[in-house]
């Protein structure tokens, strides 16, 4: 099972060219009649073969390890290389669960909890805030502050609410949530805005480290990183198929390494599984690529039951970093879906949230044709 | 009666041909009602001044270009005239049949201007340049003497035309999107019109109000101060498209009066668009796959969304043939 160089490497190549993946997956999409002089194309003639789960991906019991940790940046904190995603805790099947899953979570050494103000209205605060109960100084709690262009009064009260629910005096990383509209750094930066409430937040002990995520386009993360503020961390896509499409691993991630910022990737599988449900990559490859580059401290991934669990630490207790080739075969292979259509949290509206939109006065999703 | 004013002239790039600053877009010219109005709208638009004429091999099938050609007949030495070839990746020699198409359709021996249609695709600029790629047509077909100028047009993304000017390929012409909106989101006013001046390559704006006239519908600004914004930058000349002509007719006076914009004017215009821009809602040919052209897709072998408006008259337009795409000549 695993990201050991000869399986990974087998699996790539038995794939071939999977032209198909995304003409087989999507029950609205229809494959293209064959043209005869077609350059760009994989040979429509190939067969589309099946994508095989790694062996002992699923169902097999998780033998006891401790995850894989890296520097956290600059913050001389030790973080694992897999974090746990905060959205997903409010669609689990309810507090017991979640309770058993941080429990084992932290037993195998991951120790970075993600989360925001808005998930689920507070509830996945809520939920992470229960199941750490005790447990509080053995993790990284990070949330993140949801004003979408408003102020540092707001902020401030989003920080003494996410405190509130997260049973803790203070937050290891507060990030401004969804930084994903172009006026989105002029706001941020604006006097009075959120970056000094970030600041405060600082100086009062009530955070240690901030920073910034969005999913919509590089040049947005670049306008944040080059307005001036010292930002202690970043998050942003990071897959195999951004390499080709607007993409965040090459235009963001060197810079933010280069300025040793803590990285944190997202969307590894495409924000919904988008990647794995149309046989794109297998979840170990998706993981171990994201995990695998090289400037990242870890990975959110969305857990939202033990099984999800237990296959996240099936693929990190095998865990060995991609080699150079590796990456490059994935990246090759992700290129065939350069237009976007896995990665629509970059185009569409689909994954920005309505308060947000609301925020900016724009109009909903559903007032739109795409 | 009409009386026959004209229209501003401007230099084709780095060229002494004379264009005039507004043109006449080819593809609301094959939405007109008929044929006579099509007609009617190309007479009156040179009548009113306007020398700088806008087509596509691919626009609504073979339509613009035949009404455009039977509209030009007998004037064709008047105007400056572009099409554009629809290989969307595919090899220069399908180039070469598209171009004879377009120069039968529009009754001339010549194109002043034929660019790259639609180039909206991260691998473009690599299918462009290839061996055997569009590159060599548009080469050859200014050897031949068929074509006086080439370029290349898209509206998706402005480092897909940074990507193509990089190719090394020298353009005449580069067509983008330009309007306040752009100005403030994934803008071709910022990383691409520079470049362009720089090179003393020919910028040709589209979509001035925003494609289809959606900022006019809600009430964001007015027709003329978008025609105007997009008039004011350094662009050899503005495409706007009309299918009726009491459209023409309000574009032909704004054209006729333009006095141009001062710089807080300008800024004031940029600023208005700013809180609607953030999101791109009124530009979602640059973000969303929906508003890709699916006969573009089909060519690069992306898989089509059978709910998308395009796609959905597309399979209209082609129920009968069996063709996705419009009919290449033998």
């Amino acid at each position: 099972m695993n990201c050991e160089d000869t399986q990974v490497g087998t699996e790539i190549s038995r794939r071939g060219f999977l032209k198909s993946a995304a003409f087989t997956g999507a029950a609205s999409m229809i494959s293209s009649p064959s043209m005869a002089q077609n350059p760009g194309a994989s040979n429509p003639e190939q067969s589309n073969p099946a994508v095989p789960n790694l062996p002992g991906e699923y169902g097999t019991p998780v033998p006891q390890f401790q995850s894989l940790r890296r520097p956290m940046g600059k913050t001389g904190v030790q973080v694992s290389i897999l974090g746990m995603g905060g959205y997903h805790l409010g669609t689990a099947a309810g507090q017991a669960e979640v309770n058993n899953m941080i429990a084992k979570a932290l037993d195998h050494g991951i120790n970075f909890f993600d989360n925001a103000w808005e998930y689920y209205k507070g509830m996945s605060e809520e939920r992470l805030g229960t199941a750490l109960k005790g447990k509080r100084d053995q993790a990284i709690v990070m949330t993140k502050v949801c004003t979408h262009g408003r102020k540092k009064d707001v902020a401030m009260r989003m920080l003494e609410e996410s405190l509130v629910r997260l049973q803790t005096d203070h937050l290891d990383v507060w990030q401004v949530h969804e930084v994903v509209y172009y006026n989105d750094p002029e706001k941020c930066y604006a006097p009075d805005g959120v970056l000094e409430a970030l600041s405060a937040a600082k100086q009062e002990g009530k955070a240690r480290f901030v920073g910034f995520t969005g999913h919509k386009n590089p040049s947005i993360h670049l306008a944040m990183l080059n307005g001036g503020y010292a930002f202690d961390t970043v998050q942003m896509p990071l897959n195999p198929l951004d390499y080709s499409y607007r993409s965040f691993q090459q235009q963001v991630l060197p810079v933010a390494a280069a300025r040793g910022l803590a990285v944190f990737g997202m969307k590894s599988m495409g924000g919904s599984g988008e990647m794995i449900v149309n046989g794109v990559l297998t979840p170990a490859e998706a993981l171990c690529y994201a995990m695998s580059l090289p400037g990242v401290s870890t990975t959110i991934s969305g857990i939202d039951s033990m099984e999800v669990l237990d296959q996240n630490l099936r693929i990190l207790q095998s865990f060995k970093p991609l080699s150079a080739q590796q990456i490059e075969e994935l990246r090759a292979h992700g290129k065939q879906f350069q237009d976007g259509r896995y990665e629509l949290f970059k185009s569409t509206v689909k994954y920005d949230g309505d308060l947000g939109r609301q925020q900016h006065e724009f109009p909903s999703p559903a007032e739109l044709p795409a | 009666m009409q009386q026959s004013k004209t229209i501003p002239l401007r230099n084709f790039g780095g060229t002494d041909v004379k264009v005039s600053a507004l043109a006449l877009g080819g593809h609301h010219l094959g939405a007109a009602k008929d044929e006579t109005t099509a007609v009617e709208i190309v007479h009156r638009a040179v009548d009113g001044g306007i020398t700088f004429f806008d087509c596509c091999w691919e626009y609504h099938r073979g339509k613009s270009e035949d009404w455009l050609g039977k509209g030009l007949k007998g004037m064709r030495d008047r105007v400056f005239l572009m099409s554009k070839v629809c290989t969307h990746g595919r090899d220069a020699s399908l180039a070469m049949q598209m171009l004879e198409q377009s120069l039968r359709r529009l009754q001339t021996d010549h194109l002043d201007l034929w660019q790259i249609h639609g180039v909206s695709f991260q691998n473009d600029p690599a299918l462009f340049i290839r061996a055997n790629g569009a590159a060599e047509a548009l080469s050859k077909a200014k050897e031949q003497g068929k074509v006086r100028f080439v370029g290349f047009s898209g509206h998706k993304d402005p480092d897909i035309h940074l990507a193509m000017l990089n190719t090394g390929f020298h353009f005449d012409a580069v067509q983008m999107p330009l309007n306040p909106f752009d100005f403030n989101f994934f803008s071709f006013e910022h990383k691409v019109l520079p470049v362009l001046v720089e090179r003393g390559i020919a910028p040709l704006g589209m979509k001035p109000i925003g494609g289809h006239g959606e900022p006019v519908q809600h009430g964001v600004f007015t027709a003329e101060e978008l025609l105007k914004y997009a008039m004011c930058l350094p662009v050899a000349t503005t495409i706007s498209g009309v299918s009726e002509l009491s459209i023409l007719e309000q574009n032909l006076r704004i054209a006729q009066d333009f006095i141009p914009l001062s710089v807080p004017q300008m800024d004031a215009l940029r600023e208005r668009a700013k809180p609607y821009a953030g999101d791109g809602h009124f530009e979602l040919y640059k973000t969303s796959i929906k508003f890709d052209n699916p006969e573009a897709r089909i060519a690069h072998d992306f898989p089509l969304d059978l709910q998308s408006v395009e796609v959905k008259q597309m399979i209209y337009a082609t129920q009968n043939t069996g063709r996705p795409y419009p009919q290449v000549p033998e």
